[in-house]
């Protein structure tokens, strides 16, 4: 009896033991993953986006059931409105059609001096338009996950936008699924200009629904309303992409309210625009270089 | 008079479920449900099913599962890699050596427990973000998060509990 009692606890110790080893095992390897991290030698973006690849399909068949009930549920409250919202779309249809007589007439004119002063066009043509699949990041990173990678010609540094504005760039692409990181994310930094005075400032994201706009120049004035566009500095976005509106102004911070519809992300375009060559593309051509 | 509990339920496909279910739960997580701004507010449901299935059948839920479904966490949702897997490992560390002063209790002291060790859990996780990309991460988000995940722990539990009784 004593027998089988001290194998027994010997059999547990040894079980014990084991999991102990695997335990140790378990945390060295995500400590190493994250110092590595810590010290800018991570896995390569590639595996990321890969993952991304795996996971996408489990992702369209679950968002279906989700995008059916969030339908359904807009549906329902929209109902109570439908006169109401019926009579604005009217007023605003009528409008927008004689606005769009006055853009088509500027347009023209817009071509005809670009043609004479051999400026080249700025229209930046769309990559591929996808479907948000899922998001990312939880409380740490502000990001979306699209149903369209390098197989639809989607390249890492690509903006992201939506009928209102810029959301965000693509940050990995894998053969299916892009990642988006959107301008709320707290890396996130655009340079813009204000529309009515032109100054040139920086949009931070913040990791909250709001962003702040910082850097700039001293003595300029911004009032809430004012709408904030692209800069084109730096290359990373065309210039002149709608980017936020600036919603609050105190003593310390100016607050903007993203004009992309970053809470109800549907479809999104993704726009082939490529100024600077990214990082990765440089290296690989340096890396190549020396065999040739 | 005691449930006879299947030879499948250790060994066979059926143990395999708190794992499955986990990892169901993680990629949940990953769902457009409001989107961009919303996902703050999307609960750490693989967290919450860790500490239910190691709270209710640990052996079920080993080191290696924990680890791997961290790891996955980790790549989909583009956090520093080795983030959640540690989350989870110490998870699974801290309710081995708790449960025996909660193990039988009634369903609000487990809720306790598992909002105390989620606090930890974040707080720690705020500490790793902010030593990996050198800059002090914003902790309202992070407590927003904790707060929705506490709250969701009952009902998400009460579901993983309906499952468990059916399945195992």
């Amino acid at each position: 009896m004593q027998t089988a009692r001290l194998s027994g606890s010997g059999a547990g110790a040894r079980r014990a033991n084991r999991g102990r080893e695997t335990l140790w095992f378990y945390m060295l390897v995500s400590v190493v993953l994250l110092m590595l991290e810590a010290f800018g030698a991570g896995i390569p973006k590639q595996i990321r986006a890969y993952a991304n690849d795996f996971v996408a399909p489990i992702l369209y068949v679950l968002e279906r059931p989700v995008r059916a009930v969030q339908g359904g549920l807009e549906r329902l409250a929209g109902v109570g409105d439908i006169y109401v919202e019926n009579q604005s779309l009217r007023q605003e249809n009528e409008r927008l059609i004689q606005w769009r007589e006055a853009a088509m007439q500027l347009g023209r004119e817009n071509d005809r001096l670009r043609q004479i002063l051999k400026v080249p066009k700025r229209e930046v043509p769309p990559a591929a338009t996808a479907r948000v699949i899922g998001v990312g990041g939880g409380t740490f990173e502000r990001s979306v996950l699209v149903g369209a990678g390098s197989s639809d010609n989607v390249v890492q540094g690509y903006p992201v936008v939506d009928e209102n504005g810029l959301l965000g760039r693509v940050i990995h692409a894998g053969r299916w699924t892009s990642r988006v990181l959107l301008v709320t994310d707290l890396n996130s930094r655009v340079p813009v200009r204000v529309e009515r005075t032109g100054a040139l400032a920086i949009a931070e994201g913040q990791n909250e629904s709001f962003l702040r706009l910082r850097f700039l120049p001293r003595g300029t004035l911004v009032q809430v309303g004012d709408r904030i566009l692209t800069s084109g500095h730096g290359g990373a976005f065309p210039p002149d992409l709608p980017v936020a509106r600036v919603s609050e102004v105190d003593e310390e911070y100016i607050y903007l309210e993203p004009l992309g519809f970053l809470g109800q992300l549907d479809y999104v375009r993704i726009m082939a625009y490529q100024a600077v060559p990214d990082e990765d593309t440089v290296f690989s051509d340096e890396e190549e270089e020396p065999g040739e | 008079m005691s449930k006879v509990v299947s030879p499948m339920v250790s060994g066979g496909p059926i143990g395999f479920l708190p794992v499955t279910v986990t990892m169901f739960l993680a990629i949940l997580m990953l769902l457009p449900i409001g989107s961009g701004v919303a996902n703050i507010t999307m609960p750490n449901l693989a967290l919450i099913s860790v500490f239910y299935w190691l709270s209710s059948r640990p052996l079920l839920m080993p080191y290696g599962a924990c680890a791997a479904v961290g790891l996955g966490l980790d790549l989909w949702l583009n956090v520093p890699l080795g983030l959640n897997m540690l989350l989870l490992l110490l998870a699974r560390l801290f309710v081995l050596g708790q449960l025996k002063h909660y193990k039988g209790r009634n369903r609000i002291v487990h809720w306790a427990v598992f909002a105390v060790m989620a606090v930890a859990l974040y707080a720690l996780s705020w500490v790793i973000m902010s030593v990996v990309n050198g800059a002090i991460w914003p902790i309202r988000p992070l407590a927003v998060q904790w707060l929705v995940t506490a709250f969701s722990y009952a009902p998400v539990a009460f579901l993983l509990g309906r499952l468990r009784r059916w399945a195992l």
